[in-house]
């Protein structure tokens, strides 16, 4: 009460000027630049290896495909915790009918038609039952995972290299050194980043995601952006799961299991990237890399392999937290 | 007996505002008193002080039953015996009756801390039978009826929590109930005054006051205008004393009917949520505003219109039939929806205003496959500018950067682009400041100009007064008055809203 200060004239008020290195965008790009050089000082001959970075980029496409197709329900504000479970289940049919002799084109067509009825499946129980997102994809995750024992006979197939050569070359042909699976991820990613930043639906993903009652009373159909987003994950971890047995050429029904958690890990540290508060392409890449690189460096300076959950898993709370701090700061 | 509250000179100043001015009330034991008044009369300061939401100025003073008040604290207040239900009850949905008695007074336990349930039941049986009520208390709360959940919130209110009951203060208690349970709270109030409890009771329906309360205070700006028995006082004498002039007389022969015969939304016999049935007709260029109390079926009328919810009746837009529950087909017919509480259900809070503008239709600036951001931008300015949304020309601002009335503008720009053909505007200036407010209103008499229906569903009756052409009222669910031209007055729309079914006559909507 004693000290009375006139308030500045609305609208006059200067923001106050500073340096934006943008830490709050390109945090990870930070981090990973730190990382390369820790690594390049700390293990120059083992790290500072073109097969180290074509290491990475192989193991992660596969992750980045799956994680890639995740985006898009996340956008929309729902959980689509079958990703994996699609993968292994497309994984198991693409062999099994490949072991029948069915034909290539068989195989993966059916494998992503299995995509098409999973994320019809998942919609239905979502939107129509009105089951929570995350409790209606966990459901069916574990019945892919009873699909996957069904079609495998509980064991597991293995394609021989000479018997499958063309199929092997799906993934595996080396275009400009590096196989074709990369070029797959790359593509994938170009077409969901001009999908989310380019086009209506893009617009109307993230709408969905930000306020399903507004933008049914702006006109957008909420359930049919719904069930798109779960048919396109899954088409996305199915065709994941064809160019997972094409790198692999084994099939077993926990094939996929290693991919739900990095999946997500990827996606949410992705939101705190690029555009931050939201899921987005760019910045899924761009912890994708930044993950593979820090757990590929400590693997190779020794470390045991158990290091990649714990490097997974305390990126992602580190990230998300930190920024959280920053929504914080800025609100 | 001594009086149970007694009230001195209480006096409350936001700002430069008075909200409540040197006000003294005496409720006695076993009193049912109403409390009554227009929107921002007092009722709910004084309801605050009593409750230690708000501490009055110096000067005053209270006591219950004889002990003083300590303001500012809601512990006292209930330590010396106020207790209150709040218009939304304030009850946990999907718990039964006996967890919601005991989460105000704790569980009954044995000495290792397992609840005693039987215990438990059979109190909470108890306290519902007291007030005349039998009912499941094994279910969660919102399957049961709306009189129901009123008494389990009574019921908790009453329970005995370490300090005696002298005083039930209740906020609107039949606002949300249909005449028949209204009629069972009636009896169950009386059952609590009939104990030698007092009740308070804040009401805008006149109904309640005439069927429970045995005296009735009127305040009106901040001030006490009259305390007196409700036994020989008459609706029209009550309006009176609330909105402080006679009021004319309608004269709905006058009504002069304009030069809107055109007409673009036909609307029959819609009936949904509050609204029992109703008929509308809007012309081209016409503003109607609907006017009517909380659980008059006004608050429901924007969403059955706009089609945003299910609904019986039939709704044509030239010619065109509006389907329920559909509102991408209502926006593809020209039906705008700017409906109310903004943040639930309008704004993409963390988006940026180019991106909440062109919710609608974000296709508009593609060419080639891609959303091409400049013209985009280009276009959202035009339409801050146009509402003048400060700070200015930030297409990029994110809605959370914006004040509340700014944020309004931003939505009602994102349908005044679509440029169409029935607007509706549910409560558009909520929570809005006074600058805002104004370019609203002025943005709806251009839209108006240009040939645009408009309708406004809105409890700020001088906003009706100043916008619409015609305003309906609205009374238990029906259509119960029309007002046109001159008739639209604050204190007309007022007294017409608050009037007793008893006096309707079955007026057909125009």
């Amino acid at each position: 009460m004693t000290d009375v200060q006139t308030a500045p004239a609305p609208g006059s008020a200067k923001p106050k000027r500073r340096i934006n290195l943008g830490f709050d965008k390109y945090s990870g790009l930070y981090v990973w630049a730190v990382l390369i050089i820790i690594f390049s000082l700390w293990i120059p001959d083992l790290f500072l290896q073109v097969s180290t970075l074509k290491q990475v980029l192989i193991f992660q496409a596969i992750a980045a495909i799956v994680a890639l197709g995740l985006i898009i329900p996340v956008a929309a504000g729902a959980f689509d915790l079958t990703v994996a479970g699609t993968l292994t289940v497309s994984v198991c049919f693409t062999a099994w009918a490949l072991l029948n002799h069915r034909g290539v084109v068989f195989a993966a067509g059916g494998a992503l038609l299995i995509g098409i009825i999973v994320g019809l499946a998942n919609a239905f129980v979502v939107v129509k039952l009105k089951v929570d997102s995350f409790i209606g994809t966990l459901g069916m995750s574990s019945i892919l995972i009873a699909v996957a024992y069904m079609i495998t006979d509980s064991s597991q197939i293995v394609l021989s290299t000479e018997g499958y050569a063309p199929f092997f070359e799906f993934a595996r042909e080396e275009i400009l050194g590096l196989p074709r699976s990369v070029y797959y991820a790359a593509a994938i990613a170009a077409l969901f980043w001009w999908i989310l930043e380019y086009t209506p639906g893009g617009r109307y993903l993230y709408a969905v995601g930000g306020n399903p009652v507004a933008s049914r009373l702006a006109g957008v159909r909420v359930g049919r952006i719904i069930t798109l987003s779960f048919v396109a994950s899954a088409v996305t971890s199915a065709f994941a799961g064809i160019v997972y047995l094409s790198t692999i050429g084994t099939a077993t029904p926990d094939s996929g299991s290693g991919y739900l958690l990095p999946a997500f890990s990827a996606v949410f540290l992705g939101a705190t990237q690029i555009r931050p508060g939201r899921v987005n392409v760019l910045g899924t890449l761009v912890a994708i890399f930044l993950l593979a690189t820090g757990v590929t460096g400590l693997q190779l300076a020794g470390a045991p392999s158990y290091v990649t959950e714990l490097f997974n898993g305390a990126a992602l709370i580190i990230a998300v937290a930190l920024a959280a701090r920053t929504a914080r700061r800025r609100a | 007996m001594t009086t149970a509250l007694t009230v001195r000179s209480a006096t409350k100043i936001f700002g430069a505002q008075v909200a409540l001015d040197d006000v003294s009330i005496d409720v006695e034991p076993g009193e049912v008193r109403a409390l009554v008044g227009q929107n921002g009369c007092g009722k709910s300061t004084l309801i605050k002080i009593l409750a230690g939401f708000h501490i009055p100025e110096p000067g005053t003073a209270a006591s219950i039953a004889g002990r003083d008040l300590d303001f500012g604290d809601p512990v006292a207040s209930e330590a010396v015996g106020l207790r209150f239900v709040h218009q939304d009850l304030g009850l946990v949905a999907n718990l039964d009756a006996v967890d919601n008695l005991a989460l105000g007074q704790g569980y009954i336990t044995n000495p290792t801390k397992t609840i005693r349930w039987r215990k438990e039941r059979a109190a909470a049986r108890e306290a519902l039978a007291a007030l005349g009520y039998d009912i499941n208390v094994r279910v969660p709360v919102a399957t049961l009826q709306m009189s129901e959940r009123t008494a389990v919130a009574i019921a908790r209110a009453m329970s005995d929590r370490g300090s005696p009951v002298t005083m039930l203060i209740l906020d609107e208690p039949t606002a949300n109930l249909p005449n028949a349970e209204a009629q069972r709270l009636y009896q169950l109030v009386r059952r609590v005054a009939d104990s030698g409890v007092a009740v308070l009771f804040v009401s805008h329906h006149f109904d309640e006051v005439f069927e429970m309360a045995d005296s009735v205070t009127v305040l009106r700006d901040g001030k006490h205008i009259v305390t007196r028995p409700v036994e020989g006082l008459t609706e029209d004498e009550l309006i009176e004393l609330v909105v402080g002039r006679k009021l004319e007389e309608h004269n709905k022969d006058s009504a002069d009917a304009r030069e809107h015969d055109e007409e673009v939304l036909v609307a029959k016999e819609i009936a949904g949520a509050s609204v029992l049935g109703m008929d509308l007709t809007l012309h081209r260029g016409e503003v109607v505003g609907v006017a009517g109390i909380t659980g008059s079926g006004r608050e429901s009328v924007a969403g059955l219109i706009f089609g945003g919810m299910e609904r019986g009746g039939v709704i044509t837009v030239n010619g065109q039939e509006l389907p329920e529950n559909r509102p991408d087909i209502s926006v593809d017919r020209g039906v705008a929806l700017v409906p109310a509480e903004r943040h639930a259900n309008a704004s993409l809070i963390d988006q940026t205003l180019r991106e909440n503008i062109t919710l609608v239709d974000p296709g508009r600036h593609m060419t080639m496959g891609i959303l091409r951001r400049r013209p985009e931008r280009a276009d959202v300015r035009i339409w801050l500018d146009k509402l003048t949304v400060k700070p200015g020309g930030q297409t990029e601002y994110t809605m959370a950067q914006l004040s509340g009335g700014n944020q309004q503008k931003v939505i009602v720009a994102r349908w005044l682009r679509q440029e169409p053909k029935v607007l509706i505007l549910d409560e558009p200036t909520q929570g809005v400041d006074v600058g805002a407010k104004a370019d609203i209103h002025r943005m709806v008499d251009e839209a108006a100009a240009q040939g645009t229906s408009v309708l406004v569903c809105s409890t700020d009756h001088e906003e009706l007064v100043r916008v619409c052409d015609r305003v309906v009222i609205m009374r238990r669910g029906r259509v119960a008055e029309v007002l046109r031209g001159g008739e639209i007055t604050v204190d007309n729309i007022t007294a017409a809203t608050i009037g007793r079914d008893a006096h309707d006559s079955t007026e057909p909507a125009a």
